[in-house]
């Protein structure tokens, strides 16, 4: 399967990142033929298109759009979700680093669509350079006079995987402390400062001029129907060519990992994979054949996500993997809601003992429980995704975390690939961290 | 840059923005690069050019992970371990550093220089293991790379 | 109004209807159900579903909801943890990892007993844990405020607190910092929290994170009595609950009147109940003898000594009252003076006027409002804290508030809202069009005092306020129940009060009046003073007899808020000395007056003549607004005034909510008081090369007073503001200086 680009297209050969290269390739032509469309009209494309949000979710940014209060006194925002934070995700980066100019564009046909006069692209802190890139590539587009009128503020993040959800990136953009809000009401009714709001994911964006260029219904055909374009794979961990790869929807783990990534490195044997970041429930070699798409990922009891693919050898403790995981997401955690902020600190303490080779079979059925108890209960979805891959590994590894009981050690005896892997908050910090007793 | 033109410049930014405590995050990156971390003076800057209570700057700010409420060193070398970067070797290049630098991760030399740190994941995933210095990335990196890395910083003007 | 839709939902098998949007936690009430919630509170503003201890089954979705979050729809049916055990599973989880770090030290904890994490886990929670770790520690407890200690091991991160600091009153200054499980609530740094209305959220907390310093380790919940009452410390007269033990007042709270004060209380009236327990107070009766100082006598003494003055005086007696008297009391004394002694004379508290009984509201009309006008001098939270909500309330609603004063949206001089109130009324007044147009406009008058009230109703009546159901008008007075003093005092008797001269005696009665320089200006004329004071530093010195006073803590009677409405204040605790109704029955006896010592029946007496025969016990918990007087007189316009001329800037003295006889004797509240200092415009600092923290000289007339620059954004040019206790004698011109 070869690659097919769309939003990438022409990054190989050309630097994007400056406005006349961009131009040469048609860049802009796009938003030229929206311009002369009705505001309905581009909608609709996008809806025919079917183009499915490429952040995690998949809702189709079409249906989104329909959403936006009409009539409603406030202005109507766009918000470009730029805060990749998903471990395994480095897509938005490449696209933001090198086809800058498809994302505005992309932003001023959306904007465009859906009347709005204003757009917020929340960068990822950590993204310095991507967010240089994009601040060179604004302001070309302003000295072109390409903007019509339309307002595009780039807002750096600083450091909260949180923000990546959408209603949490809300928050910070308003200059709170990124947590979620409740739901209803929705952003399309009440999002930035309480005003009709579309928000989509850069990738999602990115595909936009793609759309208007082809036509919904063109668009609709590439890869499956149910989700039609590309996605930019982000493939890493045990792989021989690890990195991003923009594909058809549709073409399976296995032309991912082994046909373009070229397979486990070092000719280890494949253990694991996690198809869609770090959140998602991890799949086993069996399923290799799953086509990646969102259908697919989900009727294979895990989600396609962030298209974030990891691949895992024969050398990971998948105890050690889970906790790893764990101290993640309570780092993350940003506290608002109980079962998140109790049951991901709680899940990291049952896991730290497990590894230790103090855990009883108590301990596993607990942690059994603590998942349990967790899931579907939080505000948001982040503690759910602390649960996912515990419970997943679990699932799929259970002789590996019952040894650990038995054998009241780690099997691996000290020879995983993730052994000792010190995570943020085991460290003396510049906020003070959570300390776990062994 | 005087409290004066730091205040000027966060007013400006604010006008971006229809409502002016969203200039907060970008106000605190600023204030950050002018003391290297946001003490208490830093805070109450940003809270007297934005109309907003010291109290709330340091409530946003201890949100999130890149802004310093304690001091750093002149150079700060961060470690992704997260998960990509753990499979690759992340622990070893942890500890490269570590022995390079004489300390242990989430410190700062005795001569303060140089403060290291293992965060979460920096987006590097296809390069990995990532090292983020002084907020440019260096992809990949490994244990071997580290003392010239080391090196580099203690040459740096 | 239209009448608003009715819907049905069912909740665990019963049907109820209610109006559609009605909250879901207040429509399983509606259905005799209970939904446990911990950091659901709708005055805190919309439900954050932080806490997830109200989640309930609905059917049609698949993952148990948070109640809190959903409104009424029709046809919605709802399961909570009585007939759902998916729902019960999901609260009984929540409260397990509320418990997981919670320290469970019970025992030892103010709240036990009155504690809604004990409840609900006794009622919905696991009864015993599988938590095997070490729970996270902090360190504890932080004194967060003098007032208010912080235990952040009890914490379970509702956000009530930080959520009332940044949503209700607005100070912003408890907040929560870190994120996650090391989330915490803190003030910044080492600062105390220092907003006005800081201690409600001890009363918010669902556990016992945060309470109280005067109350730690006091009292076990089933060892107390709460007395509902009514705070006497200002003109707003929110309604408590006054908790007592061994016949001593160790707490106030709240009591939610709706229309007064929506269960808020400013920190004065939460914090300043110990002083009548100071070392000063007065217990016994003094008499000035010559040369020795004061000597006690026996309370037949001292009820002899003061018939021997009045009779001395006779007509030749002036009375000073306070405001802080009960109607009671105030209609006692005006009983055995003006009746028993034909003495009319008195010097009231303040100027009140009847014609704003035409423009009656409660004060939650304000969070209604569209448009709200605050005219004068002083800032409404020194005066009535609570209107001071209501305000913020209604600017979170929408409404438009604007302030003409000296520290106001609109800066105006020091002085100036009489001629303020003839703009506003002027018919190219684009501010009065817009007021005289609306639907729920307010207007407020916020300082200076004297004829204030019938100012503010002259605009208001002008500007047709007065036919408008949800428009009208507010005085804010200087004392808690001046108005209630006044009438009181008036509805005796209809004799003509001349001044007398040379002034007899000399009737001091309660401590406001003794610390005002005008009345000790008459006693220096008068051949003989009474006072009847609480406290030693007050009349003490200048008095010939003093006899006891009482708090409004230990009072029975009425008093009449700012709204005029009348409430009941109930004895607490009995007082260390006969209350003032007592022997004021019985000195009146010797003059032939006939007087109970029975708050009922003095009351019935006044009711007759003030408030149409109100029955005292028909005064209900939580008492009723009457209804807009028809007829009221309508008062002119106020002439202008001519401004004062001079050079130097204008001296703006202000009283700090945070002062008066009661707050002096609280320790607690020292952190409170109005610092040393000069408060200055930026422009007239910059002309004077002041910064802020400069040590300057504040002179007029020969006189200076040394305190410390601070700029003040929102002061008008030309003007300097002080705390009244910092002023010392400085007059309305000053000249301000680098000391």
């Amino acid at each position: 399967m070869p690659l097919r680009e769309l939003v990438l297209e022409g990054a190989g050969e050309r630097d994007l990142t400056k406005l006349g290269e961009y131009r040469e390739v048609g860049g802009y032509a796009a938003l030229e033929r929206a311009l002369g469309m009705d505001p309905g009209k581009v909608i609709e494309e996008i809806t025919v298109g079917t183009l499915r949000g490429r952040g995690g979710a998949g809702f189709p940014m079409g249906r989104k759009a329909s959403l936006i209060a009409k009539g409603s006194p406030n202005p109507t925002y766009l918000v470009v979700n730029a805060d990749e934070s998903e471990p395994g995700a480095f897509k938005d980066r490449q696209i933001m680093g090198t086809v800058p100019h498809r994302l505005i564009e992309g932003c001023l046909i959306t904007a465009h669509g859906i009347e709005s006069r204003s757009v917020f692209i929340y960068i990822r802190g950590e993204y310095l350079h991507e967010f240089e890139v994009m601040r060179a590539a604004l302001e070309e587009t302003r000295g072109a006079d390409l903007l019509g009128g339309i307002t595009i503020v780039l807002h750096r993040g600083a450091g909260a995987y949180i923000c990546g959800e959408e209603t949490a990136l809300l928050e910070s953009l308003e200059g709170k402390r990124g947590q979620p809000r409740t739901r209803p009401p929705y952003p399309p009714i009440t999002g930035l400062y309480a005003s009709p709001t579309q928000i989509n994911n850069v990738q999602t964006i990115a595909t936009v001029p793609k759309i208007i260029e082809l036509g919904g219904a063109e668009f609709a055909k590439i890869g499956p129907q149910n989700s039609p374009g590309t996605a930019v794979f982000s493939l890493s961990g045990n792989v021989v060519r690890p990195g991003n790869y923009e594909l058809e929807l549709g073409t399976s783990l296995r032309e991912l990992i082994y046909d373009i990534g070229g397979g486990v490195a070092g000719g280890r044997e494949l253990k694991a994979i996690i198809p869609g970041g770090s959140s998602v429930p991890v799949l086993t070699p069996e399923q290799l054949d799953t086509p990646l798409d969102f259908d697919s990922i989900a009727a294979a009891g895990s989600f396609l996500g962030s298209a974030a693919v990891m691949v895992i050898d024969d050398r990971c403790c998948m105890v050690q993997l889970a906790l790893r995981v764990s101290k993640f997401y309570m780092h993350e955690s940003c506290g608002k809601c109980t079962p998140c902020r109790e049951g991901t600190r709680w899940l990291v303490q049952l896991l730290d003992r497990l590894e230790g080779g103090q855990g009883t079979q108590a301990d596993l059925d607990l942690l059994d429980s603590v998942c349990a108890r967790m899931l579907g209960r939080s505000l948001c979805a982040l503690g759910d995704f602390a649960v996912y891959p515990v419970s997943s590994y679990m699932e799929k590894y259970r002789d590996e975390f019952q040894a650990h009981v038995d054998e009241a050690g780690c099997p691996f005896g000290g020879e995983s690939s993730v052994e000792g892997i010190l995570a943020p908050v085991d460290q003396h910090s510049h906020h003070k961290t959570v300390e776990v007793p062994a | 840059m005087s409290t004066e033109a730091l205040v000027d410049q966060i007013r400006a930014i604010a006008e971006q923005y229809p409502e002016r405590e969203s200039a907060i995050m970008p106000a605190l990156h600023i204030a950050q690069e002018r003391y290297g971390w946001l003490p208490p003076e830093a805070l109450c800057e940003v809270a007297d050019a934005l109309e907003l209570t010291p109290a709330y700057c340091k409530a946003v700010a201890s949100f999130y992970d890149m802004y310093h409420l304690r001091p750093t060193g002149r150079h700060l070398v961060e470690v992704c371990t997260n998960v990509a970067c753990a499979l690759v070797g992340a622990q070893q290049v942890v500890e490269a550093f570590e022995a390079e630098l004489g300390l242990r991760a989430g410190e700062t030399t005795e001569d303060g220089e140089v403060t290291l740190r293992a965060v979460e994941c920096a987006g590097g995933c296809g390069y990995a293991p990532v090292v983020v210095v002084d907020h440019r990335y260096r992809e990949p990196v490994r244990p071997e790379n580290v003392p010239a890395i080391v090196e580099g910083l203690r040459r740096a003007p | 109004m239209s009448t608003p839709e009715l819907v049905t939902v069912t909740i665990d098998d019963r049907a109820v209807q209610v109006p559609k949007g009605t909250g879901l936690v207040e429509t399983a009430l509606a259905a005799g159900v209970e939904i446990p919630v911990f950091c659901y509170e709708p005055r805190l503003g919309p439900a954050v579903g932080a806490c997830r201890m109200c989640l309930v089954e609905v059917e049609g979705m698949p993952k148990l909801q948070a109640g809190c979050t959903l409104t009424a729809q029709d046809g919605m049916t709802v399961r909570t943890a009585q007939t759902s055990a998916k729902a019960a599973d999901g609260q009984n989880a929540t409260l397990e990892f509320l418990l997981v770090n919670h320290p469970l030290d019970c025992p030892v904890c103010d709240k036990g007993g009155e504690c809604p994490l004990q409840d609900l886990t006794f009622r919905y929670g696991p009864g015993r844990t599988r938590m095997t770790f070490p729970k996270l520690t902090f360190d504890k407890p932080i004194p967060i405020s003098p007032t208010i200690a912080l235990d952040r091991e009890r914490c379970i991160l509702c956000y009530r607190c930080t959520r009332f600091s940044e949503g209700v009153s607005e100070d912003g200054e408890l907040v929560t910092v870190n994120r996650g499980a090391q989330s915490m609530i803190a003030t910044f740094e080492d600062e105390p929290y220092r907003g006005r209305f800081s201690g409600n959220v001890i009363e918010l907390c669902p556990v016992g994170a945060l309470t109280s310093t005067q109350y730690r380790f006091l009292a076990r919940p089933w060892e107390i009595q709460n007395v509902p009452s009514v705070c006497g410390l200002c003109p707003v007269g929110c309604n408590i609950d006054v908790t007592t033990r061994e016949g001593k007042v160790k707490r106030v709270l709240s009591r939610n009147h709706p229309e007064v004060d929506e269960g808020w209380l400013c920190d004065k009236g939460r914090f300043a109940f110990s002083h009548p327990h100071a070392r000063d107070r007065i217990t016994e009766p003094l008499r000035r003898v010559r040369r020795r100082g004061f000597e006690e006598l026996s309370w037949d003494d001292a009820v002899d000594e003061a018939e021997r003055m009045l009779r001395a005086a006779g007509t030749r007696i002036v009375t000073a009252l306070s405001g802080s008297e009960t109607i009671e009391q105030a209609y006692a004394l005006g009983k055995l003076l003006r009746q028993g002694l034909g003495a009319h004379a008195a010097v009231l508290p303040e100027e009140t006027s009847t014609a704003l009984d035409a423009l009656r509201l409660p004060l939650s009309a304000i969070r209604d409002a569209e448009l709200v006008v605050v005219v004068g001098d002083q800032p409404v939270e020194e005066r009535a804290p609570v209107v001071d909500l209501w305000l913020r309330a209604a600017r979170r609603r929408g409404a438009e508030i604007v302030t003409i004063g000296p520290t106001g949206s609109i800066q105006t001089p020091p002085g100036s809202a009489p001629q303020v109130c003839r703009d506003l009324a002027a018919e190219n007044n684009e501010l009065g069009r817009r007021l005289r147009g609306g639907q729920r406009s307010i207007v407020i008058w916020s300082g200076p005092d004297g004829r204030g009230g019938e100012h503010i109703a002259a605009l208001a009546h002008a500007l047709g306020l007065a036919d408008v159901a949800g428009s009208g008008a507010f005085y804010l007075p200087d004392t808690p129940n001046g108005r209630g003093v006044a009438d009181a005092w008036s509805a005796v008797a209809d004799g003509e009060p001349a001044d007398p001269e040379p002034i007899a005696l000399l009737i001091v009665s309660g401590d406001e009046a003794a610390a005002n320089p005008g009345v000790r200006a008459l006693a220096e004329r008068a051949e003989m003073v009474l006072a009847i004071t609480m406290f030693q530093g007050l009349a003490v010195g200048w008095a010939d007899l003093v006899l006891p006073g009482t708090s409004y803590l230990e009072r029975d009677g009425t008093y009449m808020n700012l709204e005029g409405r009348v409430q009941r204040l109930r004895r607490t605790v009995i007082p260390p000395a006969p209350d003032e109704l007592a022997w004021l029955a019985k000195l009146a006896g010797r003059f032939g007056v006939e007087l109970s010592p029975h708050p009922s029946l003095v009351f019935e007496d006044v009711s007759a003549r003030l408030f149409g025969g109100l029955a005292f016990a028909d005064i209900a918990a939580t008492a009723a607004l009457p209804t807009r007087a028809k007829a009221a007189p309508r008062p002119p316009l106020p002439e202008p005034e001519p401004q004062l001329g001079g050079d130097g800037l204008r001296l703006l003295r202000y009283r700090s909510l945070f002062s008066g006889a009661a707050v002096e004797r609280v320790a607690e509240l020292q952190f409170q008081r109005p610092a040393r200092e000069v408060e200055i415009s930026p422009e007239d600092a910059a002309a004077k090369g002041i910064a802020s923290g400069n040590e300057v000289a504040v002179r007029h007339n020969g006189t200076s007073v040394a305190l410390r620059a601070t700029l003040n954004r929102r002061l008008a040019p030309g003007v300097v503001r002080i705390a009244d206790e910092h002023a010392g004698d400085l007059g309305a011109r000053v000249e301000v200086g680098r000391a």
